[in-house]
């Protein structure tokens, strides 16, 4: 297993899920606060809630 | 959709110790990803197994997922009984966990928590580098990508001294 140069060990398939990472959505969630986080959490539970229910009414069209 | 502030101000306020952790403990540290439902590692006391059912029972908790009208009854004797439980209650989906691969107990936990403030309570989480430990001593493959940004939450906080 490679060694990072802090000497910590990297693991290759996390390291290979690291470079596909967003880093300006976690720059911009470390901006925020807990409460912040916590709420855009439920704000994207609400709109995946809608896109769930907006999914289900396409398949009744017959 | 899972009342977070709600779940945790409930707990808080009936005096339950817990630790929050999986998904909901990477947003405390920052994750983007979409989680649905709040996950604790709760004591096993009896005292705080009152204190649990006492304050989910007036939100109507069941098994997540099971048939309807099973005959669950949510009771010191059932907690007592097991260990976890993936339950859906009226503000939303809770996981209570006894305990946690690769993390242990509450017990176990405590020492590698933080204390937060939101919602105007204070709470423990598990830390960053505990809640990555725990993560790969799961082994789950879904899990990789969930790893990958917490490292990279880690490195970023390193980067900007926070």
């Amino acid at each position: 297993m490679e060694v990072s140069r802090t000497g910590e060990k990297m693991d290759p398939i996390v390291e290979a899920y690291k470079k596909e990472i967003d880093r300006t959505l976690i720059r911009e969630n470390l901006r925020r606060t807990v409460q912040e986080r916590f709420e855009n959490l439920m704000e994207l539970q609400r709109l995946a809630d809608e896109l769930r229910r907006a999914g289900k009414k396409l398949e009744e069209i017959p | 959709m899972t009342r977070f502030d709600q779940l945790l101000s409930v707990l808080v306020r009936h005096g339950v110790q817990f630790i929050i952790v999986g998904g909901a403990a990477a947003t405390v540290h920052g994750s983007a990803r979409l989680t649905q439902d709040l996950d604790i590692v709760y004591h096993r006391t009896d005292e705080n197994l009152e204190r649990l059912i006492r304050s989910l029972a007036p939100y109507q908790p069941y098994l997540r997922g099971a048939p309807p009208n099973l005959p669950f009854k949510w009771n010191k004797e059932t907690v007592q009984a097991g260990l976890n439980f993936t339950l859906i209650t009226s503000l939303g989906a809770i996981d209570l966990l006894g305990e946690i691969t690769g993390g242990g107990t509450y017990e176990n936990l405590l020492p590698d928590s933080v204390q937060i403030q939101v919602f105007g309570i204070e709470c423990m989480c598990l830390s960053l580098k505990r809640l990555i430990e725990v993560k790969k001593a799961t082994g789950r493959v879904r899990d990789f990508e969930a790893i990958a940004e917490l490292e990279a939450i880690l490195e970023e906080k390193k980067r900007s001294g926070i």
